[in-house]
Parts: structure tokens; sequence; C-alpha cells
């Protein structure tokens, strides 16, 4: 009882508050409660792959977004965790719930084997170092056909769970945790220290902070994220190949991230979640699916140059011109120090 | 406390051009020393070269060709081959030229970057409440953001961040750069008091009278070398120094 009115309480200062919070829990609920509604196996496939997508956007923001290593090689931390998973359950028989996270795993070792070298590239530089990994990678998938499936891949996973239902609370739970956890990470002080890399490192080391060990930090971290989300990939769709690697695996997540809103962590989450069901659902028109989908995105980037996810915070709260607390857009006085809001 | 530097011999080049030529500088424990001199004359590089960003260009090679020989002394102990990062933890911590805060941040968040430091919280937030009594602009400017300010707040931000990771010997690179003369002087009053703290300071200014005025010795470097040391007072009395290099 007693805890209840402690939840009600925080419920009510610290969500409600916010017409951003509450459009995040409102969000999030409905997530949870949605397959008690509609058991439309088509709508749980795409939420599912959505969720997965999210986790591997959200590890782009976080490496390219907070601490500006701009990667376009992300694929290869996908692919890691993907074909590492995939081999494991079909060369050693391991269950979804362990190669899983030993997928995650391996795709963090890449991460640091990738991020050593890259240490001393900057900006367009490193962009276009990272651009070679996946490519090197597809290179060893083919030159190894009958161990990795060469190029049609690795069939016959097992699958991640027994019921499409099921399945969709692992992806979707697990994507809520790494969601929190690496927002957590980039409001604490090693998320403060990735955003002063990005803005000028020569400081930062100046001001006494290893840069070295924090990049490579922002390296595993990113890259143990996009194993993962690769390893569910392989399990849910039961295979591996080698388009996990290619091109538009890169690039997938920037152009997710940048619609959304970079160095925010909600922003690839509500870039993900708009584009991906997008996308999927303009099968309906095929001839002009991919013409409508690059409109709308050049749409939002001419539009909204900080993204979209900042863009619809900042209609629904604005800050106090007095404490710079923010507050809710309807609050005519603030919240914390009363005073005059301007309209 | 306070810690003296001891610079030997300091050359810098890059490729075939020297920037610095065998620079002999000495500051004592918790003594405030200018070095001022033209624009182009190697300032700038001294003060790189003392913090370790000059070797850090070297090891990263962003820059090919950066040679570094020459002694650099903090204290008891010989800081040249350390990495940027080790030499601030050990108390020599720059404030580099242009300001350089970290835009998109708030100046609270400038001045947390600038704590990493300082392992302990309430050591920190003392610290903070210390650099906010010395400039109290930045209290009041707290969750704004960093890039907005004005270039005199810019610059007191950028020399509180400074003090937060608590300095021996805090070198500042021309503070005064493109401030007018009414944000100037109430600047270098703030940077007086730093003085009284028991911080020494390694000053460099283009501005050579506002510089020696609060100095307790003086170096005017051009082309890259020691061309005169001394007193204030001798050095802005020597008509030939006055004249060739401080263009008063
Ligand atoms: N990274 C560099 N590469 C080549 N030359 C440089 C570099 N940095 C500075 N210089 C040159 O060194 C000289 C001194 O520069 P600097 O130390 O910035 O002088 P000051 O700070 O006294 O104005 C200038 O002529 C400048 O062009
Ligand atoms: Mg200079």
């Amino acid at each position: 009882m007693f805890r209840l009115r402690i939840l009600g309480r925080y419920l009510h200062s610290e969500i409600l508050v916010l017409p951003a919070r509450v459009l995040a829990l409102v969000f999030i609920a409905a997530l949870l409660v949605l397959p008690l509604f509609s058991g439309d196996s088509y709508l749980l496939m795409v939420l599912i792959l959505t969720a997965i997508f999210t986790m591997y956007a959200v590890s782009w923001d976080l490496l390219a977004g907070y601490a500006g290593q701009i990667s376009l090689g992300h694929a290869l931390f996908f692919g890691v965790g993907a074909y590492t998973a995939a081999l494991l359950n079909t060369k050693l028989g391991l269950s979804p719930a362990f190669g899983i996270p030993l997928g995650a795993v391996t795709a963090m070792t890449s991460g640091l084997l990738v991020g050593v070298p890259c240490l001393r590239l900057r900006r367009h530089y490193l962009a276009l170092a990272t651009l070679a990994f996946p490519l090197m990678l597809t290179g060893i998938v083919f030159a190894f056909p009958e161990f990795t499936g060469g190029e049609l891949g690795i069939y016959a996973i097992t699958r991640l769970a027994a019921t499409r239902v099921v399945e969709y609370y692992i992806a979707i739970g697990t994507m809520l945790l790494v969601v929190a956890l690496l927002w957590k990470l980039t409001t604490s002080r090693v998320g403060l220290i990735f955003h002063a890399i990005r803005e000028d490192e020569v400081v930062v080391r100046a001001l006494g902070i290893d840069t070295i060990r924090y990049k490579l930090l922002a390296f595993m971290v990113s890259g143990l994220v996009a194993g993962l989300s690769g390893a569910l990939y392989a399990h849910f769709l039961r295979t591996a190949g080698p388009s996990n690697l290619d091109l538009f695996m890169s690039f997938h997540p920037v152009i997710w991230t940048i619609f959304g809103g970079a160095a925010t962590i909600y922003g690839p989450v509500t870039g993900v979640f708009l584009l991906f069901p997008a996308l999927e659902y303009l099968r309906a028109v095929p001839e002009y699916r991919m013409l409508i989908f690059a409109l709308l995105i050049l749409l939002v980037l001419r539009l909204l140059p900080g993204g979209l996810a900042p863009w619809i915070r900042d209609r629904l709260e604005k800050q106090c011109p007095n404490c710079r607390m923010n507050n809710a857009f309807v609050r005519s006085t603030c919240r914390a120090c009363r005073s005059q809001l301007t309209p | 406390m306070a810690e003296g530097l001891r610079v030997q011999g300091l050359s810098v080049s890059y490729g075939p051009a020297l920037i610095v030529h065998e620079v002999d500088l000495e500051v004592g424990a918790g003594a405030t020393v200018s070095v001022v001199g033209p624009n182009g004359a190697g300032k700038t590089t001294v003060l790189r070269a003392l913090s370790g960003l000059v070797l850090w260009e070297k090891s990263s090679s962003r820059q090919a060709g950066v040679q570094l020989v020459g002694e650099v002394w903090f204290g008891q102990e010989r800081v040249d081959h350390l990495p940027a990062h080790q030499i601030a933890s050990r108390g020599l911590i720059l404030c580099p030229e242009r300001r350089r805060p970290f835009r998109e941040m708030t100046v609270e968040e400038n001045l947390q970057a600038g704590a990493y430091l300082v392992r302990s919280r309430k050591v920190a937030q003392q610290r903070m409440a210390e650099v906010c009594r010395l400039f109290p602009v930045l209290r009041e400017r707290g969750r704004q953001r960093a890039g907005t300010l004005s270039g005199g707040e810019q610059q007191m931000l950028a020399i509180g961040r400074a003090l937060m990771g608590g300095p021996k010997l805090l070198m500042i690179d021309e503070p005064s750069t493109g401030l007018a003369p009414l944000v100037k002087q109430p600047l270098f009053a703030r940077i007086r008091e730093i003085k009284t703290l028991g911080i020494g300071i390694l000053l460099v200014e283009q501005d050579a009278e506002l510089a020696l005025s609060m100095a307790d010795s003086g170096y005017v470097l051009s082309q890259g070398r020691v061309v005169a040391q001394g007193s204030p007072a001798e050095l802005l009395a020597d008509e030939v120094v006055r004249r060739s290099y401080l263009g008063l």
C-alpha cells in the first residue's frame, strides 16, 4: 500500500508533469499490452523486427551520435552477432539463451578490434575506414563457404521461441531494457564525457581525461548492443547470411537515427518505430514504395535538421527562461520557480 | 599545493619549420609568470608542448614530422614524456586559446567535465562553489548552453572549467583576445584573485602591459626564441623591447 503511494507520487511528480514522459509511458504500456488485443501475426512480426532494429539504431546513436565516432560499417557488429549465434547454434547445438549473449559478447570484442586501429582517425577518415570492416568480413564469409554457408548463408537455426507472442515479449522486453540502460549511460558522467569527446577531443585530453579509454568503451558497448540485435535477428528469421553485412545494413541505423534525432537515444527509437513499419506497410504499393520512403526522409531532414523527436519534444515542452526547467506547453508558470513562461 | 615548473631547451618543429627554439623558462611555486610577444611568436605552441598536446599530435600522427626536444620538470618530476591527460592529473592544466567551451553543453556540464580529475563528490562541489564565487555569472547561466554565452563569459567558463580540475599551475592562453577593454579589466581582476588562492599561473598574452602588470616575472618570445626576460618593470622600461617586440 505504502509502496503504491510512493509509486503514485512518483508518477505524479516526475512523469505526468511532462508530455514527452507521458508519451513514453503510453508507448511502453501500449507495446506491453498489444498482444492481448491483437493476435495479428504479421503485425507482431513487424513489431518484433522493429524492436530488434531499435536496439541496432540506438547502438549507432551511442557511438556516432554521442561519442561522435561516425561508423558507416555498423553492419559488422550486427553481422558478427548474427553469424556467431547462427554458427554456435547449428555447429554446436547451443540454444538461443546461450548463443545470443555469446553473439553479443563476440560483437563487443570485434568493437574493440575495430576501435583500436580507428582511434587515430577522425571524422570522415574514420567513417571511410569503418566502411571497410563489414566488407572484409563478407570476404571471409565467401572464402570459407563450407563453414559459413557462403552466399546462401546459414539455415534452419533454432527458433527464438515456440510461439510468436513469446518471441514478441522477448524482443520488446530486451529492447526496452537495452534502451533504458543506454539512456542511463548517456545521462551519466560517462555520457557527458562521450559528448565532450564529440565536441572537442583535444580539450577533453587537456582536462585530464584519457579519451582513448572512453572511445574504446563506446566502441565496445555499441558493438555489444548491435551484436545482440544481430543475434536476435538471426534466431528470429532462423537464418544468417551475407545480407546482414551489406551496405544497406550499415546505412539503415544512420538513416533511422538522423531521421529521429541523433544523440538523444529516444530519437533513433522514434525513427525505427516510424520508418521500419512504414517501409513494411508500403509493400502495398510496391512500385512507389522506395520513392515515398525517400521523399518522407528527405522532407524531415530538410525541414527538421535536428530530427523528428527533438522537434516534437520542443513543441510539447518549453523551457523556463529563469531556471531552465522544462515545462508542459500548456503551463503559463514554471513548475519549479513559478516564474512566467513566455507563450 | 603549488608546484614549480622548469623548462630546459624546449624546441618544437613541424617538418622543416622550427616553431619554438631552445626555450628555457621557469615558474616558481605559486608564482605568476607572463609570456608575451607578437602574433605567431610560438607562445601557444609552448603551452601546447607543456601540456602534452604536441606529443599527442605526434603520436596520433595527425601531423607529419613533429619534433619535440627538451626537458619539462614539474615539481620533482619530469613530465615531457607523459601523455596529456597524465600531465593534467599532475596539476599542470591548460586553459586553451580561443576558450573552446563545449558549446552544446550547459555551463554546468562544462564545469562537471572539468571536474573529471576530482574523485570525491564533496571536493567537486566545493570547487564548483569556489568557481561560481569567482565568476558569479557562471552560476546564473548554469543551465544555459555554453555556445550562447558572450566572449567574456566563455573565457570565464574556460578558466572555471580548468580550475575544476584543481590545478597547481594554471596555464592560460590569451584570455583577453577579442574582448572589449571594459570586459578585459574585470576578467584580469579575477585572474589576480586566482593567484591569491595559491595557484601558480603561466599567462600567455598579446596585451603585454596588462599581462606584465600582474606578473612576478616575464618572458618576451619572438620567432620561437626568448629574446628578453626579467621583472615586469625592467621589461616595460626597456625601449628596445617595447618598440621591437611589444609594439608599445
Ligand atoms: N600545427 C602546426 N603546423 C605547422 N605550423 C604551425 C602549427 N601550429 C603553429 N604553427 C606555426 O607556428 C608559429 C607559431 O604559432 P603559435 O604558437 O600559435 O604562435 P602564437 O601563439 O605566439 O601566436 C606560427 O607561424 C604558426 O603558423
Ligand atoms: Mg597563440
